[in-house]
């Protein structure tokens, strides 16, 4: 899919570059960098127990890959996402998606779950690993590395063994 | 005939009317929430958000949907059972539906007449002001990566008699991040060796207690998310005795931030004393525990027949991450098979003490079974080694368990013929023995009984055994060299009770068995010497300065031995040896 008709976005919450303050999502799909999303719903504990892995993945790749913060939920304001981005020490860019545009243009239903694009394209989206296996069951570490993979796949320049692998966690609501 | 006919028309009729309206959250949903889900889904509880209005409920519909079709949601893990258990949270199957049709449908809120009350909870303390709260001196920092901690927070109980509780409120600190927490009643001061700094608590999933004298455990002292404080029933008060610590064993989920956790624990006292004395009966098979990697239905049982009648109070299954299928009934005498619990997908994560709505009665030759399986395959994605590891019994999380204990209240006793939980406590003891001759804890605990009920010559057989097994433990060390002295051997008493200070030096309890196997072979400087040790470790023990100050009268060490016993008699004014040696004193050897 391309992505050259993109509506824009609200303005980021959080910013560590100041480079994405005009509101628009053809910026933050840069092509020559692959880009991360990664919904959040402040409320889902699943999501907010990944925190210190998504820093850590963010930090592996940081040279290589631009990622942000997407929160769906359309109750959020800018506060409640700031407070949260400093609670769980993220320094990551976020965004609010209360029209569910980011969260469309990645497939993401849930969270927490990202989406991957490479030169503008959707090429991976799901699950960051296999650590859940339903709300309450968890693995005390995960088998599969499905976000790692992905990039991995896209800066080498090929596709993903898996496109989509649904991820466990809670689901974005009121999404048609 | 006809008019059955009619009459079951009549009533699909009914039916499919009901059917044809919109299922809505004001008529039919938000009871089922109101009763099965607020308790924990509200403001300061355990569950991620809430669920008390319609906007809480429509903003989750499709995670309410998939959570309760699951049963994930709400959490209760035994199938339904003839023995009906209190507090039973599962979902009847056509609130599970109804449930769905609503999300199909829409999620709709409906008419607002047709909402019932929203539920009364009470905040703060459950039963009003407790009359002792205790907190934990240092909260623990919980690191925000993945894995589970278990940690346990000691609580010494500031009372300086015996007190009866009547039920304790445990406040486990932010309910989000604890999955569950139990209390452990110690008597013996046990725990806080383990701390690497008074108040400091100390990790670990499983611990262990011992006991010196007869004084089973007796309660099952259990907090897990949306529970009520529970209130023991009449006469049935737990004892705690001045200088008992409380050891709080929580297990801890990471949130993704660093947390704090810092426990409270409020104590409800009752001037009764208890009347009805019930014990934990614990069954087990650890030694059963040797599962191969791959194996997929691994089965561990146990068998106990009861050697009294009891009253069968409530029930805990416990096994880490490998268990499977869980079970557990009764055959009574009379051939009836009971279920006492049947938990078909074990969750460490959901564990809970189950009581029943009524006390099962379980007559004499009753035999209790346990009956559980383990999943070591790579099938089972809780499997805490991939691949799959052998795994065997053990108290880590990554070790197995198979345990079961059951509270029960003996009944239709004879009181002359003795204590019934001494009957019961040593049937157990023996079946674990025969079970597993190389169980030193089996020899140990049996030991224990024998030597309560004065069987000296029996005990220290067993005492022996245990010894046998692990020669440099100091428990078992020390209670032989004791068994030994008090049956008048201190020679050999005494090599014993060496070694035990070998395996620990700060051995309060040996140091002052070796005085009084010294004091028996007229080593009196001896003697002196090791009192004065266990005075170093507990320097207001009325009854080792009492002995001290006898040892050094023995010696003719007569200012010095006065003023022992004259600082017992501070500690204790009732302390008999030093008020009749002082009294000797003051008689026979002037100027005292």
């Amino acid at each position: 899919m391309t992505l050259a008709a993109l509506v824009s976005v609200p303005a980021p919450v959080f910013s560590q570059q100041g480079a994405d303050h005009d509101g628009n999502a053809a910026r933050l799909l840069s092509p020559d960098k692959v880009v991360v999303m990664v919904f959040l719903r402040r409320d889902c504990p699943i999501s907010s127990r990944y925190a210190p892995v998504i820093q850590k993945i963010s930090k592996t790749y940081s040279d290589r890959a631009k990622f942000f913060l997407v929160f769906p939920d359309k109750t959020d304001s800018a506060e409640d996402i700031q407070k949260y981005l400093s609670d769980y020490h993220y320094s990551l860019p976020a965004f609010p998606d209360p029209e569910h545009t980011l969260a469309k243009l990645g497939h993401v239903q849930i969270t927490p779950e990202v989406a991957v694009f490479s030169d503008r394209r959707l090429v991976y989206d799901g699950r960051i690993d296999d650590w859940y296996i339903e709300p309450g069951r968890a693995r005390a570490a995960p088998t599969t590395h499905e976000l790692k993979d992905a990039l991995d796949a896209a800066l080498a320049g090929k596709a993903p063994a898996r496109a989509e692998v649904r991820g466990v966690g809670c689901y974005i609501s009121d999404l048609e | 005939m006809i008019r059955i006919h009619w009459l079951v028309i009549g009533v699909s009729v009914a039916l499919a009317a009901q059917d044809s309206k919109p299922v809505t959250f004001n008529r039919d949903i938000a009871p089922i929430m109101f009763r099965s889900c607020a308790m924990c889904h509200r403001p300061g509880e355990a569950a991620p958000f809430s669920l008390l209005t319609y906007s809480d409920a429509k903003k989750h519909a499709r995670q309410i949907a998939d959570v309760t079709r699951s049963r994930a949601m709400p959490p209760w893990l035994p199938e339904p059972q003839q023995l009906k258990f209190a507090d039973e949270m599962r979902l009847a199957q056509a609130g599970i539906d109804l449930i769905q049709r609503w999300v199909e449908q829409g999620a709709l809120e409906g008419d607002t007449k047709d909402l019932p009350a929203p539920p009364k909870f009470v905040e703060g303390w459950q039963l009003g002001k407790p009359d002792l709260v205790l907190t934990a001196k240092k909260p623990l920092e919980l690191s925000p990566q993945r894995t589970d901690t278990y940690w346990n927070f000691i609580f010494p109980v500031p009372i300086t008699e015996t007190r009866w509780v009547k039920a304790i409120e445990i406040r486990p600190g932010d309910k989000r991040y604890v999955h569950h927490a139990n209390i452990l009643v110690d008597r013996s001061s046990a725990s806080r060796k383990r701390e690497a700094e008074p108040g400091a608590g100390f990790g670990g999933m499983e611990i262990r207690i011992e006991s010196q004298v007869f004084d089973p455990d007796s309660h099952l002292l259990f907090w897990k998310p949306g529970t009520v404080p529970y209130v023991e029933p009449e006469g049935m008060a737990l004892r705690l005795d001045k200088g008992t610590d409380l050891i709080l064993n929580t297990h801890l989920q990471p949130s993704g931030k660093p947390e704090v956790i810092q426990p409270s624990i409020g104590l409800y006292f009752t001037p009764q004393a208890a009347t009805k004395l019930p014990m934990l009966l614990q069954l087990e098979n650890d030694v059963q525990l040797d599962i191969p990697p791959g194996r997929k239905d691994f089965l561990v049982t146990d068998e106990f027949t009861l050697p009294v009648d009891v009253d069968l109070m409530a029930i805990y299954p416990h096994a880490h991450y490998l268990g499977k299928d869980i079970q557990a009934f009764a055959t009574l005498p009379d051939g009836t098979k009971k279920t006492l619990i049947h938990i078909p997908h074990w969750n460490l994560n959901w564990q809970a003490v189950y009581r029943y709505t009524q006390p099962v009665r379980l007559p004499k030759g009753t035999k209790v079974s346990l009956r559980y399986t383990y999943d070591n395959s790579d099938e089972n994605p809780l499997n805490p080694n991939q691949p799959p590891a052998r795994v065997v019994g053990g108290n880590r999380s990554r070790d197995e368990m198979c345990h079961l204990w059951l509270q029960v209240l003996p009944v239709n006793f004879d009181a002359a013929l003795g204590d019934p939980r001494m009957a019961l406590q040593e049937a157990l003891a023996r079946h674990n023995v025969e079970k597993n001759p190389g169980d030193f804890e089996a020899h140990y605990n049996l030991a224990a009984m024998l030597q309560a009920k004065d069987k000296l010559d029996a005990a220290i057989g067993e005492y022996e055994l245990a010894v046998r097994l692990r020669p440099e433990d100091a428990a078992a060390n020390n209670a032989l060299g004791a068994a030994l002295v008090a049956a008048g051997h201190p020679d050999r008493g005494a090599g014993y009770l060496r070694t035990a200070l070998k395996a620990r030096p700060d051995y309060f309890d040996a140091h002052y068995n070796l005085g009084f196997a010294l004091a028996g072979q007229d080593d009196f400087e001896g003697a002196s010497q090791q009192f004065t040790l266990a005075l170093q470790l507990q320097p207001d023990d009325a009854n080792v300065e009492a002995n001290l100050g006898t040892a050094l009268a023995q010696m003719g060490r007569f200012p010095e031995a006065k003023s022992h016993f004259e600082r017992a008699l501070q500690i204790d004014p009732n302390q008999a040896i030093a008020k009749e040696n002082l009294e000797a004193l003051r008689k026979e050897v002037s100027p005292y």
